[in-house]
């Protein structure tokens, strides 16, 4: 099976060159398809390969031309990085079939759908590396790839800033993991990832906790924890639809990866304060991202921080799980793995499939601007099906994957009260209750996400005009399917993960996860059940069942049909809905020392009615992250640099003198 | 401090309507009734005349008192003297508009 | 005369099953100066107590078999009114209350219909300005059919005999 793994994914990796290739011709209609039908196929062999790793329940590794000077190159096969790779196949898959009708034939599309398909090799490149050095040259391919998959509409504004702030962030955070690499390398004298976990019990504490401190900093600025989050915001508006897809399915979920691979693959059993600063941290992030969600109107920086949300809840499940390992609780630990990777995957699915559906919305209405749509449930009835599924599944209501994976989460973190020590048990408390205001505000985001756009009344004529010919169904009705697929097959995807975990951590519990009548436990017999399966069924029976009697029993009198009761008014008008803004307006009140926002109100005259014109009317959240964090450190570095600048005078003199002293000084230390 | 007791102190206080008629009910602001044999044509005249929102009309010799336009301003009771008493009547719902017209004759002597 | 009678009966009989102990009521202002509105809201307190009558208020007309008209029936509020009426489900039974909306207080121009039965047909009408609540009670029985009309009997002409 390993093989047969081996050669999908070597099928997937070949089939993503290929779209190079053929996306080079992309000035094409012909050379467009090409490239997304090569971008699917590698999806879809990259996704069964993945698969297959993570049912095989063991990794392989392969070591090429070893001795060399730039050192070898490992290749492994690692099950976690196998649910890693499903994910980026399905992703892939979509967009793959998105792309014909989203991107036209061109000059951008002629080196966009290349970069395109190189992102997605050089993310295949890091989830199969096996040493450190692959790792950190796939990890910076693939950051300047998809740096290049945001520049795609680069004379438009703004974009060629966002774009650079994703890259200036990324690469502080590479610099980080390279700091990261390199001492525990250094410490445990390998480059190689096997060496390193067998090796990392020996290096000291000291060394291990910096380690883990980089990495999680490091990674974290690529998956978006607060307060290293700021790029996401700007970076998925900016970058066209399938990029902001690839982006928040994939990509932040490589940011996830590495800290998985750092906790519980290469610096195993770490103290407790690791699983309580992640989750600390994750939780921090689920709630931060959730608020400021609500405030925006535009879909996509909405669909940013709530990705920044979903990792938040992520983060937590995997620091809980961290919590849990080093208290004993090895069972929990591992389920809570388990279920953080079930929501990994879970985001890589809907989120890819609502940014998906926010650029179809885009395409059509020509605006992303929540306060000018609606109506659109009538205009594209499929898409809004398709998005209404995606969105059910991010909101966690039941029956849907969102909800499962959710469940689990909730599931082993109420279990805290297993732990000896009460204070830490108290920090598992209150990260719980932040992920279920987090929940509560996600449903309130989400039903204003898809309320005010779809349903209702266009508040433009661009929404009125929306039309569904010609747009995308086929790759975000995939995804719909992969949602509701992972609601229902929830047994099936929980013993896949369950082999994932044990070839991770080592432990089993399969039997303390799944009772024979597809029901889910918590790890333990004794505290909760629930199957996803059955639930569906019911859900179905109970909605089915009322319509049945009601289509079957004819009614006895005359049926009238009347006009809705509107209370009376003389006309309906779009101007009277709720608009976004308005929606979140109890939250914005309610969290106003948060939000802290800005008020502009521009008035044609003093009438207070604005009968004499139209009154003008704004606000904008402050910015905290970037006005305490950033700017001071962006002022301190430019002093910073100011002061040294003296250095570079442009004397050629003063330069040879530099090279006279840097030769004198090693020779200096050359010779003590 | 017994405050609470006041329900139960001053005893049901709903009014037992229609099972019996408040004693106070014919008190309230009524249409006019008239005195027929007090009636001359020339206090018929000025009561028309003074009435604020034209129930009390002339025609063919008879007041027609409209229940239905009647304010119970009491304008037509401070000008008729005797003639003109409150009726106390405030049961006047009727499925037929027409049938609130009343017919006053006037100085009819029996 | 006794087909007739036979009829009234027979209306009687099906409204009093119909709605004789269970009546939802939805008002509606037409115009009215709000004193109709007052003494239609001490229905409500506890010495009329409208409840033990079986009657209630409900603000969706679709909830509703009574419209309760009130006021003169201002032209701008022609389309509510009817909109409120189309929304009220068969069968159903409309009062009109209050001097205004009988017509005789406001003329006719053209900013008021002058009596409300000119936009929407009328059961039955409750005269008074305004009607004090038992009025409005006696009218909300007349209209289920739990009390017989009175008016027609009555006499506002009284001789010597009479005020003995």
């Amino acid at each position: 099976m390993i093989h047969a793994a081996a050669i999908c994914l070597v099928a997937g990796a070949a089939a993503w060159l290929v779209g190079v290739a053929v996306g080079t011709l992309a000035r094409r209609s012909g050379g467009v398809f090409g490239a997304a039908t090569a971008s699917a196929t590698g999806g879809a062999a990259a996704a069964v390969g993945g698969v297959l790793v993570a049912v095989h329940g063991e990794g392989a590794a392969r070591t090429i031309g070893a001795g060399n000077v730039v050192g070898a190159v490992t290749l492994r096969l690692d099950p976690l990085a196998a649910v890693f790779i499903a994910v980026l196949g399905i992703v892939a898959l979509a967009i793959g079939l998105y792309v014909p009708r989203y991107h036209h034939a061109g000059a951008g599309s002629a080196w966009y759908l290349p970069a395109l398909n190189l992102a997605f090799f050089a993310s295949l490149a890091v989830l199969v590396a096996g040493n450190a050095v692959v790792f950190l040259v796939a990890w910076e391919s693939m950051t300047l790839f998809s740096y290049l998959v945001v520049l795609r509409h680069h004379r438009r504004a703004g974009v060629a800033r966002a774009a650079f702030l994703f890259l200036a962030l990324g690469e502080t955070g590479f610099a980080l993991v390279v700091a990261a690499f390199a001492i525990l390398a250094t410490q445990t004298g390998t480059l190689d990832f096997a060496g390193m976990a067998a090796a990392a019990g020996h290096v000291s504490a000291g060394w291990r906790d910096t380690v883990f401190v980089l990495a999680l900093v490091g990674f974290g600025f690529k998956a978006g924890l607060v307060p290293l989050h700021i790029w996401l915001p700007e970076a998925h508006p900016a970058a066209p639809a399938d990029g902001s897809g690839f982006l928040s399915g994939l990509v932040i979920s490589l940011g996830v990866f590495g800290i998985t691979l750092f906790a519980f693959e290469l610096l195993p059993d770490g103290p407790p304060w690791w699983g309580i600063l992640t989750m600390g941290l994750g939780a921090v992030s689920a709630v931060l991202g959730i608020l400021y969600a609500l405030m925006e109107r535009d879909l996509k920086r909405f669909l940013a921080y709530s990705s920044i949300e979903n990792i938040g809840v992520i983060l937590t499940a995997l620091g809980g799980a961290m919590i849990f390992n080093a208290y004993g609780q090895r069972e929990i630990g591992a389920f809570l793995l388990l279920a953080g990777l079930y929501h990994v995957v879970n985001h890589g699915v809907y989120k890819t499939l609502l940014f998906l559906e926010a650029g179809v919305v885009e395409h059509t209405t020509g605006t992303r601007d929540m306060d000018e749509l609606g109506g659109l449930i009538h205009r594209l009835r499929a898409s809004a099906v398709i998005t209404l599924i995606g969105t059910l599944g991010i909101a966690a209501l039941p029956p849907l994957n969102g909800f499962v994976s959710e469940w689990l989460i909730f599931q082993g973190l109420f279990q805290g009260f297993r732990i000896g020590n009460n204070f830490v048990g108290i920090l598992i408390v209150v990260a719980g209750a932040s992920l279920a205001l987090t929940a509560g505000l996600a449903v309130m985001a989400f039903a204003r996400a898809f309320g005010i756009p779809f349903l209702g009344m266009p508040r433009s004529r661009g929404a009125a005009a929306a039309s569904e010919r010609g747009q995308p169904l086929v790759g975000p009705g995939l995804l719909a399917a992969a949602c509701v697929g992972l609601a229902i097959g929830a047994p099936i995807v929980l013993t896949v993960l369950d082999r994932v975990v044990r070839a991770t951590s080592g432990v089993e519990i399969h039997s303390r996860l799944l009772l024979p009548q597809l029901t889910v436990i918590p790890a333990h017999t004794d505290f909760a059940a629930f199957s996803p399966t059955y639930l569906a069924v019911f859900l179905l029976c109970v909605t089915a069942v009322p319509l049945l009697i009601y289509f079957s029993s004819r009614p006895r009198g005359a049926t009238q049909i009347v006009p809705v009761w509107d209370g009376g008014i003389l006309e309906f008008r779009a101007r009277m809905q709720y608009t976004a803004t308005t929606y979140a307006n109890p939250t914005r009140v309610t969290f106003d020392e948060l939000y802290r926002p800005e008020f502009h109100l521009e008035r044609a005259s003093d009438d207070p009615a604005g009968r004499s014109g139209p009154v003008h009317y704004g606000f904008r959240v402050m910015p905290i992250f970037e006005r305490f964090l950033y700017r001071p450190i962006v002022r301190a570095v430019e002093r910073l640099a100011d002061l040294v600048r003296p250095i570079q005078s442009g004397d050629v003199n003063l330069y040879l003198l530099y090279l006279f002293l840097m030769v004198l000084v090693a020779y200096l230390i050359y010779t003590y | 401090m017994l405050w609470f007791l006041r329900g139960i102190r001053r005893g049901v206080v709903t009014t037992r309507y229609p099972r019996a008629r408040d004693s106070w009910a014919e008190q309230l602001p009524t249409p006019p009734a008239f005195r027929v044999d007090l009636l001359t044509p020339e206090l018929a005249a000025r009561l028309a005349d003074v009435c604020a929102s034209g129930a009390l009309r002339l025609q063919n010799g008879d007041l027609l008192l409209d229940l239905g336009s009647c304010t119970g301003c009491g304008d037509c009771v401070a000008v008729g003297g005797e003639a003109v008493v409150p009726s106390g009547e405030f049961e006047l719902a009727s499925r037929d508009r027409a049938a609130l017209v009343k017919r006053i004759p006037i100085g009819e002597r029996r | 005369m006794n087909e007739e009678q036979r009829l009234a009966g027979e209306l009687k009989e099906r409204t009093y099953r119909l709605f004789g102990r269970s009546l939802h009521i939805r008002t509606f202002d037409s115009g009215s100066c709000a004193v109709c509105e007052s003494e239609i809201r001490l229905l409500s307190s506890p010495y009329y107590d409208l409840h033990r009558l079986g009657f209630f208020f409900t603000p969706a007309p679709r909830h509703a078999d009574l419209l309760l008209v009130s006021g003169p029936g201002v032209r701008a509020a022609d389309t509510a009114l009817l909109k409120t009426l189309e929304a009220i489900p068969e069968p159903r039974i409309v009062l009109a209350v209050g001097a205004c909306a009988l017509g005789g207080v406001f003329a006719e121009d053209e900013l008021v219909h002058g009596r409300v039965d000119e936009v929407v047909p009328v059961d039955v009408y409750v005269p008074g300005c305004p009607p004090s609540p038992l009025a409005l009670l006696h009218g909300l029985l007349v209209a289920v059919g739990r009390l017989e009309e009175k008016v027609e009997v009555l006499r506002f002409d009284l001789r010597e005999e009479a005020t003995a």
